[in-house]
Formats: C-alpha cells, sequence, structure tokens
C-alpha cells in the first residue's frame, strides 16, 4: 500500500509538471501553430536560475518567481526567433529545435553537466497512508492547482484572454477585428516560458537538473498536451497526470529502465489516435 | 550561355569533385582520413533524409536510429561470425525493414506530429538496446569486431574505408539522382506541394511516402554498417539524439531537397565541428568546452540559415545560377525554399 500512494503522489507530482509545459505547449500552438520544441527548456532554465538565486542569498520564493519572470523573458526572445516575420512553419518548427540546442549549449556553459538540486519546501516529510512524502510534492501541488484555475479565469474573464483564444479560433478573422496576432503570439511565448520556468523551479528539488533534461521534459510536456489535440488546456492536465502516472507506476512495478520507454509508447499510440478522430471528424 | 553548355559545366563540375574527392585519401594524414569517411557517412544519411524533408515534406528526428540499427545489425552478425560481407549488406536490410514496419502507422502522421514520434522511436531504441545486453552489450557496448572483408580482400586502413565509403555515397547519391527526375520523384515532388492535390492526380501518396522513409532508412542503415566496421566498437552513446538533430542541420544547410546539397552540407557541418573540437579540446580548457563550442554552434548554423537563406546553401546558389539564365526552361523548382513553403501552405489549407 505505501509503495502504491508513493508512486501516485510522485507521479501526481511529475504529471503536474508536465502539465504545466503542456499547457505552455498548447498556448503557444493556439495562437501561433507553432510546436515549440524549446518548452522542456524553459524548466531547465527555470530549475537553474532558481538555484544561482538561492545561492546568491535571495530567499526561497522569492527566487522562485524571479527565475519563473527570466524564463518569461526568454520566451519572449524565443517567440521572436521563431515567429518574427513572414516565415513558414515547418520552419518555425526546426527553429525552436535549434533554440532547444542552443539552450542545452548555454546551461552547459553557465552550470556544468553536473545535476544540480536545491532543498525544497522546508519542513518534515510527512506521512500518508504509509507513505513518506517530501513537503514539496505538497507545494507543486498547490502552485500547479493556483497556475491553472488562474489560467481558467485569464482566458474565460479576461479581455486577454479572450482575444487570445479568437487568434486560435480563427488568426484572420482576430486580425479583422484589430487584435494584433503577432503581438498575441509573442504573449503566448512570455507565458509559456513562465509556466515552464515555475515548473523546472518546482521540479527541482524533488528531481536533480542537468542542462540535457530539456529534451525529455519536452517530449512528456507535449506527450500530455497532445492528449487534448494540442488546443485544449484542461486535457492537457489530464494528459500530464496520465503520463506522469504511468511513467512512475511502470518504473516502480516494472523496473525503472522501461519508464521512459513505455510513456513514449503511449504518446506515440496518443498521436495515432488523434489522428484517426481528426481524419474521422474530417477536420484535416 | 546555352543550355547545353549549362549542363555541360555542371557535369564537368562534379566530375571534378569526383576525382578530387577521389585523390584525397592518399595525401590526407590518418586522422584527416577519420574525418572524410566521416563526411561520406553523414553524405549517404543526409541524401535519404534530404528526400524525405524535401520530396514528401516530412521531418524525421529518427534517422540516427536507423543508423544505429544498421551498426547494429552488422555488428551483432559480424560477432556472430557470419560473413563480414553478408553482415553488412544486411544492414540497410534491417533499417529500411524496421522503416517500412514502424512507418505503416507512423506516416499517418505529419509535421510536429512525424518529428515527436520518430524521436520517441529513436529515444524506445535506445532503451532496447540498453535492456538487451546478451546481443548488443547493452550500455557498455559491442567491441571486437571483426575486420571487413570484401572476397579475398580485406579493408582494414583508413584509405580502405575511405574508398568503400566513397563508392557507396556515390551510388547513393545517383540512384537518388535518378530517383529524383524519374516518374517517382516527380509524384514525390508533386506530394511535397500538395499532398491532395497529388492524390486527385492519381498518385498513391501514401504508398511513396512509406517508400521515400523506408529508403531514407536504408541509406541510414548502409552508412551506419559501415561505420562499425570501421570504428570496431558501438554504444548507444554513439547515436544520441542530437545526433539525429545533426543530420537535420547538414540537411538544412545543404539546401532540403537538393542533391548536392547532402554532400555540401555534410561536409561543411562535419568540419566545422571538427575544428570546434580540436579549438576547444586543451588541457587549460574546460572538459566541457568541445560540447558546449559544438551545441551552441550547431543551433546557430541552423536558425541562422533558416532566418537568413533558408534554401541552404546549395539552394541558394542554385537560385542566383538560374538568375542569370533569360528563360525559365525548368520549371519545376526543386530548390528547398519553395517546397518548404508550399508544404507548410497544403497543410495550413
Amino acid at each position: 500500500m505505501s509503495a502504491f500512494t508513493e508512486y501516485l503522489i510522485t507521479g501526481v507530482a511529475r504529471g503536474l509538471v508536465f502539465a504545466l509545459l503542456a499547457t505552455g505547449f498548447v498556448l503557444i500552438y493556439r495562437v501561433t501553430r507553432v510546436v515549440n520544441f524549446a518548452q522542456g527548456a524553459f524548466a531547465v532554465f527555470g530549475g537553474l536560475l532558481t538555484f544561482s538565486l538561492l545561492r546568491a542569498g535571495i530567499p526561497q520564493g522569492v527566487s522562485e518567481v524571479l527565475a519563473a519572470l527570466a524564463v518569461a523573458v526568454i520566451g519572449l526572445i524565443f517567440g521572436v526567433i521563431t515567429i518574427a516575420g513572414k516565415i513558414p512553419l515547418l520552419s518555425s518548427l526546426i527553429i525552436t529545435i535549434g533554440l532547444a540546442m542552443l539552450s542545452e549549449a548555454i546551461a552547459m556553459l553557465a552550470w556544468g553537466s553536473i545535476p544540480i538540486s536545491y532543498s525544497g519546501l522546508a519542513g518534515h516529510d510527512f506521512v500518508i497512508l504509509g507513505a513518506v512524502v517530501q513537503r514539496q510534492y505538497l507545494l507543486v501541488l498547490v502552485v500547479s492547482l493556483v497556475l491553472f484555475g488562474s489560467m481558467a479565469l485569464l482566458f474565460g474573464r479576461t479581455y486577454f484572454g479572450k482575444a487570445m483564444t479568437a487568434c486560435a479560433s480563427n488568426a484572420y478573422a482576430a486580425k479583422l477585428s484589430g487584435i494584433n496576432v503577432k503581438r498575441m503570439g509573442l504573449l503566448a511565448f512570455i507565458l509559456g516560458g513562465a509556466l515552464g520556468g515555475i515548473g523546472g523551479a518546482l521540479l527541482t528539488p524533488v528531481e536533480p537538473m542537468t542542462y540535457n533534461a530539456d529534451v525529455s521534459l519536452s517530449i512528456l510536456g507535449f506527450a500530455a498536451a497532445i492528449v487534448g489535440g494540442l488546443t485544449s488546456p484542461g486535457l492537457a492536465v489530464a494528459g500530464g497526470l496520465v503520463f506522469g502516472l504511468t511513467e512512475q507506476f511502470v518504473s516502480g512495478y516494472w523496473s525503472p529502465s522501461y519508464d521512459t520507454a513505455v510513456a513514449l509508447a503511449l504518446l506515440i499510440v496518443v498521436l495515432l489516435w488523434q489522428a484517426r478522430r481528426m481524419r474521422l471528424e474530417g477536420l484535416e | 550561355m546555352s543550355e547545353r553548355m549549362r549542363s555541360l559545366l555542371v557535369l564537368s563540375l562534379a566530375v571534378v569533385i569526383g576525382l578530387v574527392t577521389l585523390a584525397l585519401p592518399l595525401v590526407l594524414s590518418s586522422s584527416d582520413v577519420e574525418i572524410y569517411v566521416t563526411i561520406g557517412l553523414a553524405t549517404i544519411v543526409v541524401t535519404g533524409l534530404s528526400l524525405l524533408m524535401g520530396f514528401a515534406g516530412q521531418v524525421s528526428l529518427g534517422q540516427a536510429a536507423f543508423y544505429g540499427v544498421g551498426a547494429y545489425t552488422a555488428g551483432i552478425m559480424a560477432v556472430h561470425h557470419w560473413p563480414s560481407l553478408v553482415a553488412l549488406m544486411a544492414a540497410p536490410i534491417a533499417a529500411g525493414v524496421i522503416a517500412f514496419v514502424i512507418g505503416v502507422p507512423l506516416l499517418r502522421l505529419k509535421g510536429h506530429a512525424l518529428v515527436f514520434s520518430t524521436l520517441a522511436f529513436q529515444l524506445i531504441l535506445l532503451v532496447v538496446i540498453e535492456n538487451t545486453s546478451f546481443l548488443t552489450g547493452g550500455a557498455i557496448g559491442l567491441s571486437g569486431i571483426p575486420a571487413l572483408h570484401v572476397g579475398p580482400l580485406a579493408i582494414s586502413t583508413g584509405k580502405d574505408y575511405a574508398y568503400l565509403v566513397w563508392i557507396v555515397a556515390v551510388a547513393v547519391l545517383l540512384i537518388t539522382r535518378n530517383l529524383t527526375r524519374s516518374r517517382p520523384g516527380r509524384a514525390l515532388r508533386a506530394m511535397a506541394i500538395t499532398a491532395s492535390g497529388a492524390s486527385a492526380a492519381g498518385i498513391a501518396v501514401e504508398s511513396y511516402k512509406l517508400k521515400d522513409f523506408t529508403l531514407s532508412a536504408a541509406y541510414a542503415g548502409i552508412a551506419g554498417g559501415i561505420y562499425v566496421f570501421f570504428i570496431g566498437y558501438i554504444s548507444p552513446d554513439a547515436f544520441p539524439v542530437t545526433l539525429s538533430i545533426e543530420f537535420v542541420i547538414m540537411v538544412v544547410v545543404g539546401g532540403i531537397g537538393t542533391v548536392s546539397g547532402a554532400f555540401v552540407g555534410a561536409a561543411v557541418v562535419t568540419v566545422i565541428s571538427q575544428v570546434l573540437t580540436s579549438l576547444g579540446t586543451s588541457p587549460s580548457l574546460p572538459p566541457d568546452l568541445p560540447t558546449v563550442l559544438s551545441l551552441g554552434v550547431y543551433a546557430l548554423i541552423l536558425i541562422i540559415i533558416l532566418r537568413l537563406i533558408p534554401a541552404g546553401v546549395v539552394g541558394t546558389l542554385s537560385d542566383l545560377w538560374k538568375k542569370t539564365k533569360p528563360s525559365a526552361s525548368n520549371p519545376v523548382d526543386t530548390t528547398g525554399r519553395s517546397v518548404l513553403d508550399s508544404t507548410v501552405q497544403a497543410k495550413d489549407g
């Protein structure tokens, strides 16, 4: 029982971090139609920057927020490089692959290749149903729920959110009604950067961060996002949980060597299922 | 300049490049011969990937996986005392068969979905290799691979491999050139511009895509097979995701969908990478520096080319070359830019 609870809690926590990345994928894809391969790099920068800020003596909490803001700026820069001017979509996608590589180079130059971690939420571990759980997991849960809630409010209740939804459903009509679609795309990159940055800052205390963690984070964040066809934030959160839990249960009950492989096989299945659904609904 | 003069000029340029590359191994030092072989192997892989990207309009981020399948197939067979030539021949067949099998479902996907699923395939393959150590040597790798024998001829020195790679690369380039100028090539090009239009014109889009994917994997497979005999040792570390990205960069540098671009892209990127490695490797410098430099420079090359000259080196040069021509005698544009543009437009529509 205690093992089950442990896998469940770590799976949910990892899943929520995937969901934060997935929400970034969805935001950027909905507005710009670009799949941002560098999404995982946002999390890497979030974790590594928090580490440096904490070491510089800036208190916990402030460091994470500052890191997320810095990654939002990185998001803006990536957005400009990816979508500014007239550029084919396939080129934009390949450029984000280049940006992911560039991020790895920068992260390795600044922080080296050794995994980095810092202590998360202070206080004793607590026990749920026989499993010892670090307090950081609680923080992951609370922060991501607050973020998902505020994203829902942002999209449902504000002009900005509605403008973004308008760009997503019909960029041409949005442009005609006076919305600056390019600027909305850049805003999506900023938000995507901030969400990824927070995800990385939350994850690093329970799972040391390395310069090259971005590929697996990107692909699992993408996996979560594809559950909702890259357009539904709610389904992306559900997708994050599915992939987080799959990984942890495979690792716990079968073998840790196969956790990612099974999650990736599941990704391929979901992709094929989505392609079939699109074809049946004539969305192609 | 008349049409005849032009084609004569292009032909003689190709012959000169062929002769120069043929003579090079005789004068190169042994470490330079290694670079020469690396360029040749990359040319073989990149020709296939360029065919896939430029003509089927699809990006595979798993090309290093097929390279790995070829290398492991040849390596495992050679270690188990199969004749080495048979092992080498099996490499492209194994890579092609696997590509065909996974291509049937995967090629229903396109654009970003295909990018991520081919990447996922590569990551899964690496896990499988690491966990089947009885066959592959696992994470430690497979060593003790015997030398390659073609009949009584032993291929052992760097120069031998340089010639073997040269022959295979030229064969692959010629096959691809003829293919792109024949009926299947025109069908593929039509597909890249508009898949639904091509399908309406009676082109079996799915089947051509699958054949293209299989062929590009087989190219990667034979390159992997030669690689394993040349190096004599393989481990999963030799086939990282960055290698797949590197192949994509080579395609982009040379020009998507240009056959000669494959060689140019492979040569330019490999030489830059070698220069960076030698610059960054010095006892006084931090040990991470070569990796930082190569990752950073690759990334910058990729971004800058896509931003400034999206048609790639060969594509841009041939654009300029065409501008010198008074009348457009070649109505089909084979350079990457147009193919890339129209692929996306077709997908949007």
